[in-house]
Parts: structure tokens; C-alpha cells; sequence
């Protein structure tokens, strides 16, 4: 036995299946030390976001409403009920308005500022200026805004100073101007954020491609549309994403904004499913409003982290 | 332009010809630069009206507020004295700034300490699954907050956790947490190596190469995204909307919400100076602290 063992290895040492079990032993105990690690974020984010979304889902199949029926299952029906509702049909066309702009606006608006300020005299400050309204908080600038249209507020004075008297108007009081004044507010908050952003793609895109084209003779235009823009591009592809996002989720502004409500006509998803909730007590069909965000809100994130994905590939 | 008015020049005499002046008038780039600036300069000041009206809005008494020109001066600074009392004490600012600083600073900063652990596991432990573990926690982002709100009240209506503080500071914790776990993943995984597996074979504990190792070579970025959740628990309306009915645990922007739902279109200057005053520390908070908001920014970019 001990000529044996002398053979294949020094005396004492552990065999390999030892070895295979000791390292088995401390993979499992770096699992779990990094499980140590990890546990309070697990904990915080499956107790306070993760379970509430699975119980939200679960919530708007019952027919749960001022505290009863949460054990009877409803199957489908609140969401038939969603179709044929009128008010979430508005709700449906506003928050529709609402990402549509979100996709176009704040990003070109971004983009020509971010055009405009970059190498100007005072970039820093003008950047700061511009950047001001997103330190604000929704309901400040709601609360401000909400003045600024007023009957007397600075919006008409303007018109009237140059002589435009006659387009003043009560902006937040009628039906078809209330949602376009909330969506000036919303850009006038956010574009400061999509500038920055951009400026900061901008400055990190290599100047190679761009002084080549230039000593080839390529204008200023055609540089920005040939080269500037295409490497722009996952830049501006993250900057929608995350306009869109702010846009047909945001709250408190079209909350503050639209308390005296022209009948529905700046009714959001997120407003209809506050007020149907916490307002009407109807949990069920509120749960079922926040079910048709959520998957809104994942297919728009999902599409264009999709597009991308294909654009890193290119 | 500039060729006519190199060539009237009357005198031609090239010692005496500044020839700067030249370069700088015959140059189309600095009118064009000029131009911009001053697009820039008018597009800026459009931008910082509505600032003006809150700013000179505190300065107005009521019946002052209601006459004429909404843009006019103040024609004395006293009414703010006035204006700022009436808010601080109908918008319940006082225990408002309290809560929301409360919240901010508890919130904000327990998440991003949560947030440093998880990394550290996530990038200095090796173990199978990582992507797993690292998805779990990050998936807290990918919902829209609607989800969150009825069955977040309807626990705590259960365990009588609506309008208490700790209710409140628990909840901002755990929604601030996924965003730090990405960014700060990312940095440390930047960090060299060498350092912790020098201080294992020394025999350090794991808690204490994360101590003493990893936290002080992340605290810039920790710090930035301290300032980011910060203000977003400051801003913050909806969940003290869902989950505080009263003053207690009220927050500062609900408080705001509150005042301006009654008292809109009363006392509209005193309205707006309860606005001012609740921005304020946010706003100031930027203002000195620009260079980290912006890098912050950057972060938030990768």
C-alpha cells in the first residue's frame, strides 16, 4: 500500500476526487459569500419592485374592488372592459400623442442645441441654462407652467405685446390646446437632459472620420449627414428611448397641470390609472391600466434596444 | 464683406497693416460664430423666463400679483417676507423639507451602499450564474412605476405602513437600488485585480478587502450617484401621493401638490414662492456641484 501510493502521489496528499470535492467545496463557498453580498439588494428589489409586479399582474385578473373580490378570478374581463371604456380610449389617443412627439421632438431639439452650444462662448454656462429645468421637479415646473398659461400669465402677455392679442387663449382650459401646452412644458423640462447627453456622444466620437471628409472637400452639411449622424446614431437610439419612456409615463406634470380637466381631453394612462385606483377604488381594472403600461413600456424598450443591438453588430 | 473693406483700406503700407484685424474681420467663421452666439444667447433667455416670472412672482403681493403686466418688476421687496410665511406654514414646509430630506439622504445613500455590496459580489467573487444574480436586481428597471403603486399601498394598508416615515424610506431604498448596481458593476470591474487577491492571500476577510480595498476607490462614483437619486427621491411626487395621506410622512413635492390644488388661483404669489422654496435646494445643489451631475450624466450614458 505504501509502495502504491508512493507511485502515484506523496503521502498525505488528497486524492483527486478529494481535490475535486475541496474545489467543489469552494466554489460553493464563494457562492455563497457573494450571495452574502448580493442578498440585500435581492431582497429590497424582490420584496419592493419584483413581487408587487407579479401581484399587479395576478390583481388585474380578479375582480378586486374597494377591498372585495380580490379571491374572485375575473379571467379577462377587465380588460374587455378597458376596450369598451371611453375614457381609456382618450386616455389611449393622449398618451399616444404624447410618445409620438416624445420620439421626434426631444431628441431633434437636443440635437440642434447640442449643435448650437457646442464650441460657443460660455458652452458651460449656456449648457447650465438650458439643463436648469430638469433640476426642477415635475410639479414645480407643472405648478410654474400652470402660470405661465394663465389668463394672465406670460404666455399672452408676449402675444399681445407683439401684437398677436388674438391667439391668446385660456391654453390649459381648452379641450384641443391643453396636451399640446403640457407637451411644451414636458420638452422645455426634458431637452436639457437629451442636449447633454448628446454632447456628451458627440464629444466622444473620433475626429479622424470627419477631418478626412473635410480635407476631401466635404461641406459641413455633408458631414454631419454622412459621418457626424451615423456614429451618432446608438447615442440618439438611448436618448429616445429614454424621452419616450419619461414621456408616456409622466405623471405629475399633466397632474398639476390638468386638475380642472376639460372633460378628459388631457387624460393620460398614467392619470387614468391613479385616478380609477386611488380615486374610484376600482383595483382591479386600475392593476389592468398598469398591466397595458407596463407592456407598452417593455415593447418600445425592448424595440430599440433591439435596433441597438443591430447597429453594434454593423 | 470683408474683402471690400480690406481693399478700402486707405493706406498701404504693410509695416503699419495689423494684420490681426485682418485675419479676425476677414474671417468668416468668427461672424458666423458670432451669430451663433447671439441665437444661442436669445434661445438661453426665452429659456430662463418662466425662472424670472417664479423669481419676481415672490417678491409680489396678491393684489400687486393680480394687476398688469405679469412680467414687471416687483415694486417692493417686502411682500416676500409675508409670501414666505404664509407658504411655509399652508404648505406644511417645514416637516415637507424635513421628510423629503429624510428620505433623500436615507434613501439615497442605503441604496447606493446596497448597491456597492451587490457590485463587489457581482465582480470580485468568481461564482456560476452571475448574469442571473446580476438580471434579478436589474430587472427592478425595466417596469414602469405604475405597477408598483396599487399593490405597494395595499401592503402597507396591510402592515399599517402608510404615512410612516420608514415605510417611506424603505421603499425609496429599494427603487433606488437597481440603477447604482449597473453603474457601479461596471466600474469595479475596471479596477485592477491585483489588489484584492494580494489582500486574500494575506488573509483578509471578503468584508473587509470590500471595506477597506474597494469602497475608497469608488467613492467619486459613488458620490455622483448619491447626487442623482438625491433628487430624484427630492422630486419625487406619486409614491408620497399612493403611500402618505398625512402631514407626518408627507413629503416636501406632495405638500407643494397639495397647497397648489386649493390655492391655484386665491394666492397665486404665495403659491409660487412655496414652488421657489422647494426647488431650491435641489437647484442649489446642482448649481454648486455641476461638474458631478454632468459626469453623473455620463455614467448614465454608457
Amino acid at each position: 500500500m505504501t509502495q502504491q501510493q508512493a507511485f502515484t502521489l506523496p503521502p498525505g496528499a488528497p486524492s483527486i476526487d478529494e481535490m475535486i470535492a475541496a474545489e467543489r467545496r469552494r466554489a460553493r463557498k464563494r457562492l455563497w459569500t457573494a450571495l452574502a453580498f448580493m442578498a440585500p439588494a435581492i431582497l429590497f428589489v424582490t420584496v419592493f419592485l419584483l413581487l408587487p409586479v407579479v401581484f399587479n399582474v395576478y390583481a388585474s385578473l380578479t375582480q378586486w374592488a374597494k377591498f372585495s373580490g380580490f379571491d374572485q378570478f375575473a379571467g379577462l374581463a377587465n380588460y374587455q372592459r378597458l376596450a369598451s371604456n371611453p375614457k381609456f380610449f382618450d386616455a389611449t389617443i393622449n398618451t399616444m400623442i404624447w410618445v409620438a412627439v416624445s420620439f421626434v421632438l426631444p431628441a431633434t431639439i437636443g440635437l440642434s442645441l447640442a449643435m448650437l452650444v457646442r464650441g460657443v462662448p460660455g458652452e458651460e454656462t449656456f449648457k447650465s441654462i438650458f439643463f436648469l429645468p430638469r433640476m426642477f421637479s415635475a410639479t414645480a415646473v407643472g405648478v410654474v407652467w400652470y402660470y405661465v398659461y394663465a389668463t394672465e400669465g406670460i404666455v399672452n402677455a408676449g402675444l399681445r405685446a407683439v401684437g398677436l392679442g388674438d391667439l391668446a387663449s385660456r391654453w390649459l382650459y381648452e379641450s384641443h390646446l391643453a396636451t399640446p401646452a403640457m407637451i411644451v412644458t414636458h420638452i422645455w423640462q426634458q431637452v436639457g437632459l437629451m442636449m447633454v447627453l448628446l454632447l456628451i456622444g458627440l464629444n466622444a466620437l473620433p475626429s479622424e472620420p470627419m477631418e478626412a471628409a473635410k480635407v476631401d472637400g466635404a461641406s459641413r452639411g455633408q458631414v454631419f449627414r454622412h459621418i457626424v449622424l451615423p456614429l451618432l446614431m446608438p447615442t440618439l437610439i438611448m436618448v429616445t428611448t429614454v424621452s419616450v419612456l419619461a414621456g408616456f409615463t409622466s405623471f405629475d406634470l399633466v397632474w398639476v397641470m390638468g386638475r380642472d380637466f376639460p372633460n378628459r381631453s388631457t387624460l393620460t394612462l398614467s392619470v387614468n390609472q391613479y385616478w380609477e385606483s386611488f380615486r374610484a377604488g376600482s383595483w382591479a381594472y386600475g392593476a389592468a391600466i398598469a398591466v397595458v403600461l407596463g407592456i407598452i413600456a417593455m415593447s418600445i424598450s425592448w424595440s430599440l434596444g433591439a435596433l441597438q443591438h443591430r447597429l453594434d453588430k454593423r | 464683406m470683408s474683402v471690400t473693406t480690406t481693399a478700402a483700406e486707405p493706406r498701404f503700407d504693410l509695416s503699419t497693416l495689423d494684420f490681426d484685424a485682418i485675419a479676425r474681420r476677414a474671417n468668416p467663421a468668427r461672424t458666423q460664430r458670432v451669430v451663433l452666439f447671439a441665437i444661442t444667447a436669445i434661445l438661453a433667455l426665452a429659456w430662463v423666463t418662466p425662472f424670472y416670472y417664479l423669481a419676481i412672482s415672490i417678491f409680489k403681493s396678491n393684489a400687486e400679483y393680480g394687476l398688469g403686466n405679469p412680467l414687471a418688476l416687483p415694486t417692493s421687496l417686502t411682500p416676500v417676507f409675508e409670501n414666505v410665511a404664509e407658504a411655509w406654514s399652508k404648505a406644511k414646509m417645514g416637516s415637507g423639507m424635513l421628510n423629503s430630506l429624510l428620505y433623500g439622504v436615507v434613501g439615497g445613500g442605503a441604496a447606493i451602499f446596497i448597491a456597492a455590496l451587490a457590485s463587489y459580489g457581482l465582480t470580485r467573487i468568481d461564482f456560476r450564474g452571475k448574469g442571473f444574480w446580476f438580471m434579478l436586481i436589474f430587472s427592478g428597471t425595466i417596469f414602469p412605476l405604475q405597477m408598483y403603486l396599487i399593490p405597494l399601498f395595499m401592503g402597507y394598508n396591510k402592515l399599517g405602513m402608510t404615512n410612516s416615515r420608514i415605510g417611506m424610506m424603505l421603499f425609496y431604498t429599494a427603487v433606488c437600488i437597481p440603477f447604482p448596481v449597473l453603474v457601479l458593476r461596471n466600474y469595479m470591474a475596471g479596477l485592477p485585480r491585483e489588489m484584492d487577491e494580494a489582500a486574500r492571500i494575506d488573509g483578509c476577510s471578503e468584508f473587509r478587502i470590500f471595506r477597506s480595498i474597494i469602497l475608497p476607490n469608488c467613492w467619486a462614483p459613488m458620490a455622483t450617484l448619491f447626487l442623482i437619486q438625491f433628487t430624484w427621491i427630492w422630486n419625487d411626487l406619486i409614491f408620497s401621493m399612493v403611500l402618505t395621506s398625512r402631514e407626518e410622512a408627507r413629503s416636501l413635492m406632495n405638500g407643494l401638490m397639495v397647497l397648489q390644488g386649493s390655492y391655484a388661483n386665491t394666492t397665486p404669489n404665495v403659491v409660487m414662492t412655496a414652488t421657489l422654496l422647494a426647488s431650491l435646494p435641489s437647484v442649489a445643489l446642482f448649481l454648486l456641484l455641476r461638474r458631478h451631475f454632468m459626469n453623473g450624466l455620463k455614467l448614465q450614458s454608457l
